[in-house]
């Protein structure tokens, strides 16, 4: 555990000293939740049924979230120590080498957490109000940094099998599909027969569905329930092929 | 302690690849740092980077492993330091299997590799205390040990800088600082002074001679034989990866029997002046180097008289003959037919002409 927050604490320092590798990545959630309220918000009014009285941006806020989080830069920061050598450094000093993904993870959620809160505030600042309070909020945060986290291990994945900084900077761009093939503009029942069946089998819609829960209605414990599951999920598969990757590097 | 118990990389016997064996005998790693048994390393595409090689290294000796680029010299580092897993074969460190207890491997080793593992967001310090604390020296002992190696390698006063910002010798000097946190018995050094400049180079011997002298076994690869001359009490010389001579760097000189007569052509014929040299008493051979000729003689002062007749006879002038006892470069020449890229030759390509 000691390696892990040394580890962890290392990463962070290289988040705090590299803002520049930070916020771009906080510009593209709040360009889309800006340019997307401002197009729709009209055809959608507060009294649309499906807002509750909301704002569209109220709305529209998990699906932001969900972009600030999901990023490539812990791949990224792999395949960097890869070519400089100190990833060797790293493998050669006596540490389990799931400690070496673990406190990279660690600064993830660290990052997630302050990538969020961000987005978030920037939301309220548009008029969003959190139904389920500021515990609500918290939780937000919470579940947004941690599937931040639990996507992370892909870029982790692709960096460690590939050692490429191009492949590792396109496997965000797997992120898209994932993202745009949800219900985040409309509710699952809005979409078309085809874009709905591949929403409801795109986990990362109950993800947003259980963000904009809280966001929305308030605590509906299952939906928030099958959130959490999925994010647990795909950080269990994720970092898990990571893990094995990890221990199988060079060998 | 951050040190783990078991490392959850290491294969278990049945899970070795075929050929290689689990553990060397407690009799073949008796006394020696490093003892390797018939290593080899093969990647894909069926290159063989280290083939069948056998390796022993005893306690305190600094060693030198000398090759060409491409030789295998850094592949057998990686197996020895537990980074890359021999194909076949067997390699303790410091008494322990490489494969059948690599964290136990690494807890004796530090490693210095080619490519020098830094970071460069962290500042100097930074480093050293991440490297302490991966060491299990953690607290005031992890702080007092880094200031004692900040100290050690000089670099205190840009303790508090990035290593980005540090020069090719710091960021050497800090890697190798980086490699002793933990007072290894085994230090491997992979071209620990490749791309510095003399003086960065001179310093690093310095500390390599000072960790030595305080009981550490040294495992040196380089390209520059002036260093491995400087340091090594023994060496190996490594080629196409198979180790091709090994001894004292004394004795292989000696093991040459002859000295190296150098004949200036300064724009004699080349051909010529090889034929009327050839029947020369006590000639082993004649080496053609760029304008000029090395030949391979017994007792070469008494042999210059001989060479200044045969050429007069023949109304060849050359330029200057000079005498010289077989150096490394003679050793590594004579073992694997070319000269050492990077030992004064400038990697030309050197054709040897056996009489």
């Amino acid at each position: 555990m000691t390696e892990v927050l040394l580890l962890g604490r290392r990463a962070v320092r290289e988040i705090a000293r590299y803002p520049e590798a930070t916020i771009p990545t906080l510009f593209i959630p709040l360009f889309f939740l800006v340019v997307n309220i401002g197009q729709v918000s009209k055809t959608f009014p507060s009294s649309t049924p499906f807002l509750k009285g909301e704002g569209y941006a109220a709305f529209q806020l998990p699906v932001s979230l969900m972009f600030a989080v999901a990023t490539a830069t812990t791949g990224l920061a792999f395949v960097t120590e890869i070519d400089l050598g100190y990833f060797d450094k790293l493998l050669v000093a006596p540490v389990r080498r799931s400690s070496i993904i673990f406190g990279r993870l660690a600064a993830d959620l660290v990052r997630g957490i302050g990538a969020s809160t961000a987005v978030l505030l920037v939301g309220l600042a548009f008029g969003v109000s959190i139904r389920s309070g500021v515990g609500g909020a918290i939780v937000i945060v919470l579940l947004a940094a941690l599937f931040g986290v639990a996507y992370a291990g892909f870029g982790v994945l692709v960096a460690l099998r590939t050692r490429n900084v191009q492949a590792t900077q396109s496997s965000f761009l797997l992120f898209f599909p994932l993202l745009f093939l949800t219900p985040n503009f409309v509710p699952f029942e809005r979409l078309s027969p085809a874009m709905e069946t591949l929403a409801r089998i795109n986990p990362v819609s109950y993800v947003i569905v259980g963000l904009r829960s809280l966001v929305i209605d308030g605590w509906k414990l299952g939906e928030l329930g099958v959130c959490f599951a999925v994010i647990a999920g795909l950080g269990v598969i994720l970092t898990g092929l990571s893990l094995r990757v990890i221990a199988t590097y060079d060998r | 302690m951050t040190a783990t118990g078991a490392d959850e990389t290491t294969p278990s016997p049945a899970e070795l690849p075929s050929g290689m064996s689990n553990g060397m005998d407690a009799n073949e790693t008796d006394g020696h740092a490093i003892a390797a048994r018939g290593l080899q390393r093969t990647f894909k595409g069926g290159i063989e980077a280290v083939r069948d090689l056998d390796l022993t290294v005893s306690r305190g000796e600094v060693f030198g492993f000398l090759g060409p680029n491409g030789a295998g010299k850094t592949t057998t580092v990686r197996m020895l330091c537990t980074l890359l897993p021999p194909t076949a074969g067997s390699a303790s460190v410091a008494g322990i299997d490489v494969v059948a207890d690599a964290a136990g491997v690494r807890r004796r080793i530090g490693v210095a590799l080619q490519e020098i593992g830094l970071d460069p967001v962290q500042t100097g310090r930074e480093l050293l205390q991440l490297q302490c604390g991966l060491y299990g020296i953690t607290g005031q002992r992890g702080r007092e040990r880094t200031e004692e190696l900040l100290e050690l390698v000089g670099l205190t006063e840009a303790a508090e800088r990035r290593t980005k910002t540090y020069s090719g010798g710091m960021k050497r000097r800090l890697d190798l600082a980086s490699a002793l946190v933990h007072s290894p018995d085994v230090l491997f050094l992979d071209e620990p002074t490749t791309g510095l400049d003399p003086a960065s180079r001179m310093t690093i011997w310095e500390e390599v001679r000072r960790i030595n002298g305080d009981g550490a076994t040294i495992f040196l690869t380089t390209q520059y034989l002036e260093e491995a001359d400087q340091l090594c009490d023994r060496l190996a010389i490594i080629d196409g990866g198979r180790i091709v001579a090994e001894g004292a760097p004394e004795e292989l000189k000696a093991e040459m029997g002859h000295d190296v007569v150098t004949v200036s052509l300064d724009g004699a014929d080349h051909a010529a002046t090889e034929a009327a040299l050839c029947e020369l008493p006590g000639l082993e051979r004649v080496a053609a180097e760029p304008n000029a000729l090395a030949l391979y003689i017994e007792n070469g002062a008494t042999a210059i008289a001989e060479i200044v007749r045969c050429l007069d006879s023949e109304s060849i002038t050359v330029g200057a003959i000079s005498v010289a006892r077989p150096s490394l470069d003679d050793v590594f020449l004579k073992a694997t037919g070319r000269r050492l890229e990077g030992s004064g030759d400038d990697g030309e390509e050197t054709q040897e002409g056996e009489r």
